[in-house]
């Protein structure tokens, strides 16, 4: 038997990440938030326990946030500012506005990725999510998920080495 | 100190090769305040990645959710009458299907010992229907009567045919 508070509730932050990295629209991924907990609540009878209530309430948070796209051209804004977080204390503060600079280019160039990249990079290497919970997730097989992976963190690693060449 | 394991590590994380806990040993590492330069500028990479997992939703999300979910169904599902009952539907069906089984046997033996009832022949067990003699007499001379009229009846009808046969 599921429990809204107990199982439900709690997977808010998650997410609201990933609807955020889909829509890169944070009002928008709070609505989808709200109406993914509403539909998971209402077919709760179909779930066999907590676990299955998390990838479902993912899957369902993922085919919102698509729709979202599809009815609506993506801006492909920066993720808010807000999700930051300070730099170390200890560092200059030139050191820390380079780190602020990097966190958020950083931030954009995953929001840059193809919707199915940024989703796989978002559930692996934020979430730390296994491949084969991003496979049911996303509803493909995990050597999809490893290959969808691998491209993602290849083009990062592609930018990285233009800015070791040319800089920011 | 020696990179070699972390500059491993990268090559297979860049390849989609490395484990969760491989992933999350090279972001633990990235916290650390000095870095060789050639480490360094992947720091933002690794940072983001741990940061970006401190996003939250605002308080009054919560309240905004419950509000729209019925609360009654959250916490009283389990106490109604219905799901406290539960256990004993079994044994409610087993009763059900017992009583209903012996009232088809008890119908049917009464049935039988009704048509057993109607088939006696024998006439040591008949008993008397009439109490008075006079209206007694009279109810076996008028059956008798009628007995007799269609017997008359159908002489004629006999002798009419014969008659025909004979012309």
């Amino acid at each position: 038997m599921i429990n809204f508070k107990a199982d439900v509730l709690p997977l808010k932050n998650r997410l609201y990440r990933l609807a955020l990295r889909i829509t890169l629209h944070t009002g928008e991924a709070e609505d989808i938030v709200q109406e993914t907990m509403i539909k998971v609540w209402a077919h709760r009878a179909e779930l066999s326990g907590p676990q299955s209530a998390e990838a479902y309430s993912m899957t369902v948070c993922r085919n919102m946030a698509l729709d979202y796209l599809a009815r609506k051209e993506s801006r492909h804004a920066a993720l808010d500012d807000a999700a930051h977080e300070q730099a170390d204390n200890a560092a200059s503060p030139f050191q820390q506005m380079a780190r602020q600079d990097g966190l958020m280019w950083v931030g954009r160039l995953f929001d840059q990725l193809p919707e199915k990249q940024r989703t796989v990079m978002q559930l692996r290497d934020i979430e730390g999510k296994p491949y084969k919970e991003i496979a049911a997730i996303l509803g493909i097989t995990e050597d999809q998920v490893k290959v969808t992976l691998f491209r993602a963190r290849q083009r990062i690693k592609e930018q990285f080495e233009k800015i070791s060449r040319y800089g920011l | 100190m020696d990179y070699k394991y972390i500059e491993q590590l990268l090559e297979r994380y860049w390849e989609a090769q490395t484990t969760v806990e491989e992933e999350c040993l090279l972001r633990d590492f990235f916290k650390q305040e000095h870095l060789p330069s050639h480490l360094e500028r992947l720091r933002p990479l690794f940072h983001y990645e741990s940061t970006a997992q401190e996003m939250c939703l605002g308080d009054d999300f919560d309240a905004k959710v419950l509000s729209q979910i019925d609360e009654r169904s959250v916490t009283v599902r389990y106490n109604t009458i219905g799901y406290r009952l539960r256990p004993f539907y079994k044994a409610a069906a087993a009763v059900a299907i017992i009583f209903t089984l012996g009232m088809a046997a008890q119908h049917t033996f009464e049935q039988n010992s009704q048509a057993e009832a109607e088939q006696n022949y024998n006439y040591a067990n008949y008993k008397d229907t009439y109490t008075d003699p006079q209206v007694a007499y009279e109810q076996v001379s008028s059956a008798l009567e009628t007995i007799s009229g269609g017997l008359r009846a159908s002489g004629m009808g006999l002798q009419n045919d014969t008659t025909l046969i004979k012309k």
